[in-house]
């Protein structure tokens, strides 16, 4: 069973809520130093070979993950907002101009804390592109049509 | 469905003149011949892109040795169209690999600090 909970928000939004069993200083630590951030993104699916914060406002990141079976992705961005419990950032997914919102928030409660990511798109039809690229596997290309044929199934 | 069959669907679908082929099939079987001709595609051309659907299990080919029609498989298409799962399994994966990570930071702090440890 997953720990992770999709949450609905606003059409044009993805939302990501996670509880980790350590206090809010070292998941916030974990999610932003780069040599920790090298051991966990992306998990069994895809290695980060580049992780570069410049944790303060107007810095910027940049994270480049690895397949397995080959070929690389990327997200960039820059920090618009930095606090103890809260950090807003842009985001790219390659060399897409696209650029979507990533506000995160971390609130410690008994020892455990809650991770909430809500992702910003421009738009609905652009969250269900971003979806259906399959980030994951990197294929990179848009399945704006699909949407409409899988509806005239 | 495992994240393997879910790729070779996405592969299958990256490219315009499949998804516009299975656009075509969505109104019903359709023979080599007839797929070619709105797409200004040689027959040999189509038949690769058809190969490629056909290996996704994303069509099928009827047994008439003259026509063999092409079908639309819709269930590959009805799971692929569950993106939000791909994009679940990407950030479950990086989660669970948290997890280890902050239990490792947790054993840390709990240590008394050693002069050599790096941060």
């Amino acid at each position: 069973m997953s720990k992770l909970t999709l949450i609905d928000g606003a059409p044009n939004e993805i939302i990501m809520e996670r509880e980790f069993d350590a206090p809010r200083k070292l998941v916030v630590q974990a999610m932003t130093s780069p040599a920790l951030i090298k051991r966990w993104l992306g998990g069994v699916r895809a290695t980060v070979v580049t992780a570069e914060v410049d944790l303060r406002v107007g810095g910027s990141y940049r994270y480049v993950f690895e397949l397995p079976h080959g070929g690389q992705f990327s997200f960039t961005g820059v920090y618009r907002e930095i606090g103890d419990d809260r950090v807003v950032h842009s985001e790219r997914f390659n060399d897409d101009p696209r650029e979507s919102v990533v506000t995160t928030t971390w609130t410690e409660r008994h020892g455990k804390t809650t991770l909430r990511v809500v992702i910003a798109f421009e738009s609905k039809d652009v969250r269900d592109m971003v979806l259906g690229t399959g980030m994951a596997d990197g294929a990179g290309e848009s399945y704006d049509k699909l949407e409409q044929l899988v509806a005239n199934l | 469905m495992t994240p393997e069959r879910l790729d070779a669907t996405f592969s299958a679908l990256a490219d315009p003149t499949r998804r516009a082929i299975l656009a075509r099939l969505a109104q019903g079987e359709a023979s080599v011949m007839e797929l070619a001709e709105p797409f200004a595609m040689s027959q040999p051309a189509i038949s690769k892109h058809l190969k490629v659907l056909e290996r996704a299990g994303l069509i099928s080919r009827g047994r008439d040795a003259q026509r063999r029609p092409c079908r639309l498989e819709a269930e590959p298409l009805r799971d692929a169209s569950g993106w939000i799962e791909h994009y679940r399994q990407f950030w479950d994966a990086s989660f669970d690999a948290l997890d280890d990570v902050l239990e490792d930071l947790k054993k840390a702090a709990r240590k008394p600090k050693r002069t050599k440890e790096t941060p």
